[in-house]
């Protein structure tokens, strides 16, 4: 079935948001809907390989509910819309670079891979764009 | 009857979505799979989900804080 892509910029290292963006990046993914997220800012920490939850995961009274319901953890949900359906991710390359950063600083099977901002918003030209 | 069984009981959007996806990508086409929910939201959830997929959702049908839908893997 034709369905529209979905473009997800996520630039905010709160937890709710990065939830957010795994439950629509997973859900679209499983969907049928082809799926790219561009990671920059504050997200590109929470991405950090091998982080604790409680380091990755950052917010406010949500992110705390989260926790205690044990919700599924959002690297999980990125999982698992990569594994079931056409989910991209991209890491921001201006944020590793001021990070300091090689791609292999953050979790494994998630990244395709690095891309710059004009890239991502060029490709996103054709489908909906969400920023969180 | 259906082919299989998924018990989500207890999960919260989007983990029955996912599993059902899961579920049905390791099924023959044809085959059916019941899903069995306790999140109200799974029933609008489903009616989307297999409209997106063009899967066809066969029954739907909520007893007792218990949501059961059959899918059958058409796409």
């Amino acid at each position: 079935m034709a369905n529209d892509p979905l473009y997800i910029l996520l630039c905010s290292g709160e937890h709710e948001k990065i939830q957010m963006a795994a439950m629509m990046a997973s859900v679209g993914a499983v969907s049928e809907r082809p799926v790219e997220v561009f990671v920059s800012m504050n997200a590109v920490l929470a991405f950090t390989k091998g982080s604790a939850p409680e380091e990755r995961y950052r917010g406010g009274t949500f992110s705390d509910l989260l926790k205690a319901k044990n919700a599924p953890d959002a690297m999980t949900l990125f999982r698992q819309g990569k594994e079931l359906g056409d989910l991209k991710m991209w890491a921001c390359s201006m944020a590793l670079d001021v990070q300091g950063w090689e791609l292999d600083r953050l979790e494994d099977d998630l990244f395709d891979g690095t891309l710059g901002l004009t890239k991502f918003l060029s490709d996103a030209e054709n489908g909906q764009f969400i920023t969180l | 009857m259906a082919d299989q069984l998924l018990d989500v009981k207890g999960l919260n959007c989007p983990l029955p979505i996912l599993k059902a996806k899961k579920a049905l990508k390791a099924m023959p086409m044809g085959a059916t799979l019941e899903v069995v929910a306790t999140d109200p939201g799974s029933v609008k959830d489903f009616e989307a989900f297999c409209r997106t997929t063009g899967n066809e959702l066969i029954e739907s049908k909520a007893e007792d804080k218990l949501f059961t839908f059959v899918i059958k893997h058409t796409a």
